[in-house]
């Protein structure tokens, strides 16, 4: 798949979740739904800041490279929360494009999360055919999003 | 009154009428002494009762009663003659007496609650009627203030406007467990929903082929897929979920206990505490060349088995989280600050980077999951066991260098 219109290669969608369980299951749903962009996983807030903050030795975001978060956010050590608030409030950063994908669904932390400016809130259904269906809509939207590049 | 006609009246009629008038003059004076009577007793019910002072209208005291003279612990002569700033508190506001002061001049009633300063500098609360009494031409010609002393109510509102906020900070928090504990269970939930739909179609796979297997053969291709991976994969999230809630329930009962368990107060003698805890932990600190220093420390007031726990979770977790770039060394530390005992866990360990640290306290949050064992309820129940006890847990660190842990709790008198 490329991304329509731009020709470029379609974004790399980046699964922050500190349940593997949960990114093998989002994955495979996705992928179900007809995605072919490369996935990567991160078990945690940290790891995913230092991937675009180019902190630490591990691997680290690729300039002309494009990506779309998916983002869990009760995380160990740093939370989605503040993962949106850092990448949100950078000049460059704020421009990815931020789905939290989370398993509550309080309306304080719907509100909050859209307050720093995450793009999408989904729930996590724990019911799996309802899951299923969520990730099969979102793999049909994501597929259609344009995502803008940023300078690491 | 008689008419003045007494030349025409004749002698008879002059007696008759004299001595209807000593006879009105008796009785109204007998009225009189009964209205002062009852006048005295009035006041001196209400002398039992009230805190009374009348004033000039400038403010000059001009009567106390002893009641006024009891709680403000000043004397009759060093009242009359001064003004209400004498045990003005400092308190109330500027506006709060001018409002006062404008409603009595202008001859209307002020009632209020004030606080007041007694001679010897402790404060009382009362509340307060003045009432103005004006002249022809409506002006005060004095004030009477009727008091009555609130200082024990006051002191009750206090005390219950603090637990109201106690109570609303308890509900707050109990919220944030009940959201978090609620997001942590449905996350296991997820994988065993999921995982589980993950081996229904496994085993549909495996139903197929066996069912279209024409000679009794089954292909070992179709098999390999379900059983060599879909199968143990879903079988490992499976049953990792399950043992997460188990987990998570077991947590969470256990803290909830926690508010159940009677305390027994008492002075609690800490080195020997600290010495019976680093004895415990010897095979450990030995097998992980790990040295403890346990200081002179001083005595606090605490439950023992409750206090020992906090300081046993300190240690476990300064184990735990040791560096693997240096020997271990813990000391522990200990002084008196006024009321207050604090104690100090430090050790030379990996230490909790500043972002990190808010989180370390919240219900089942772990730093790293799968670095150490540990469900994120040791310092969860630290903090709450402390709280129980009226004292307190921080923690200072440095990724790196090390993490101290402090622990304040009340000092037991000597």
């Amino acid at each position: 798949m490329t991304t329509p219109g731009t020709g470029q290669h379609p974004p790399v969608i980046l699964i922050v979740d500190d349940d593997e369980g949960h990114a093998i299951l989002v994955q495979q749903n996705l992928e179900a739904a007809g995605l072919s962009n490369r996935f990567e996983h991160f078990t945690d807030g940290q790891a995913v800041l230092d991937f675009f903050f180019h902190h630490g030795p591990n691997r680290h975001s690729q300039p002309g490279e494009t990506y779309l978060i998916l983002l869990d956010i009760r995380m160990p050590k740093i939370d989605g929360i503040e993962v949106l608030r850092q990448l949100k409030s950078d000049p460059e950063l704020h421009k990815l494009p931020v789905i939290v994908l989370t398993t509550t669904d309080d309306s304080r932390e719907v509100e909050r999360c859209h307050e720093l400016g995450c793009n999408i809130y989904i729930q996590k259904p724990v019911d799996y055919d309802k899951f299923a269906e969520a990730m099969r809509r979102l793999g049909l939207f994501m597929s259609l999003l344009l995502v803008p590049p940023v300078k690491g | 009154m008689a008419p003045n006609d007494y030349h025409s009246l004749s002698k008879e009629a002059l007696v008759t009428r004299l001595e209807n008038f000593e006879r009105e003059a008796s009785e109204s004076q007998r009225d009189l002494v009964v209205a002062l009577r009852e006048l005295r007793d009035v006041k001196a019910a209400l002398d039992e009762h009230s805190i009374v002072v009348i004033t000039d209208p400038s403010g000059k005291i001009t009567y106390v009663n002893d009641k006024f003279c009891a709680i403000s612990r000043y004397s009759r002569e060093e009242l009359i003659g001064q003004d209400h700033r004498i045990i003005n508190s400092g308190f109330h506001s500027k506006e709060f007496f001018r409002e006062l002061w404008t409603t009595i001049g202008r001859g209307k009633v002020w009632h209020g609650e004030i606080r007041n300063r007694a001679k010897d500098g402790t404060y009382y609360w009362v509340d307060t009627t003045i009432f103005p009494f004006v002249d022809e031409a409506g002006k005060p010609r004095q004030y009477i203030a009727i008091r009555t002393d609130i200082t024990r109510r006051k002191a009750d509102e206090m005390v219950l406007q603090q637990f109201a906020s106690d109570l609303a900070e308890k509900n707050k928090e109990l919220e944030t467990i009940v959201y978090t504990v609620s997001h942590d269970l449905r996350s296991p939930l997820v994988n065993v929903q999921g995982f589980g739909k993950q081996l229904q179609k496994a085993c549909e796979k495996i139903q197929t082929a066996v069912s279209s297997a024409s000679n009794g053969q089954v292909p070992v291709e179709v098999l390999k897929q379900p059983v060599e991976s879909a199968i143990p994969q879903a079988l490992k999230f499976i049953n990792a979920g399950v043992s997460k809630m188990e987990m998570l329930l077991a947590g969470l009962l256990r803290f909830s206990r926690l508010g159940r368990v009677v305390l027994n107060i008492q002075p609690l003698r800490m080195n020997p505490m600290l010495n019976e805890l680093v004895a415990a932990t010897k095979f450990q600190m030995n097998e992980a060349k790990a040295d403890v220093v346990v200081e002179a420390l001083p005595d606090c007031l605490g439950d023992r088995g409750q206090t020992s726990q906090v300081f046993a979770n300190l240690i476990d977790n300064a184990l735990k989280y040791r560096s693997p770039d240096r020997p271990l060394l813990i000391t522990v530390r200990g002084r008196k600050d006024e009321d207050q005992a604090i104690y100090s866990v430090a050790d030379n360990g990996i230490g909790i980077p500043v972002e990190h640290q808010p989180k370390i306290f919240e219900i089942f949050h772990r730093l790293n999951p799968t670095g150490t064992p540990g469900e994120g309820l040791g310092l969860t129940i630290a903090q709450r066991v402390l709280e129980r006890q009226k004292g307190r847990i921080w923690v200072e660190s440095k990724p790196g260098v090390g993490s101290t842990f402090y622990v304040s709790l009340p000092a037991a008198r000597t």
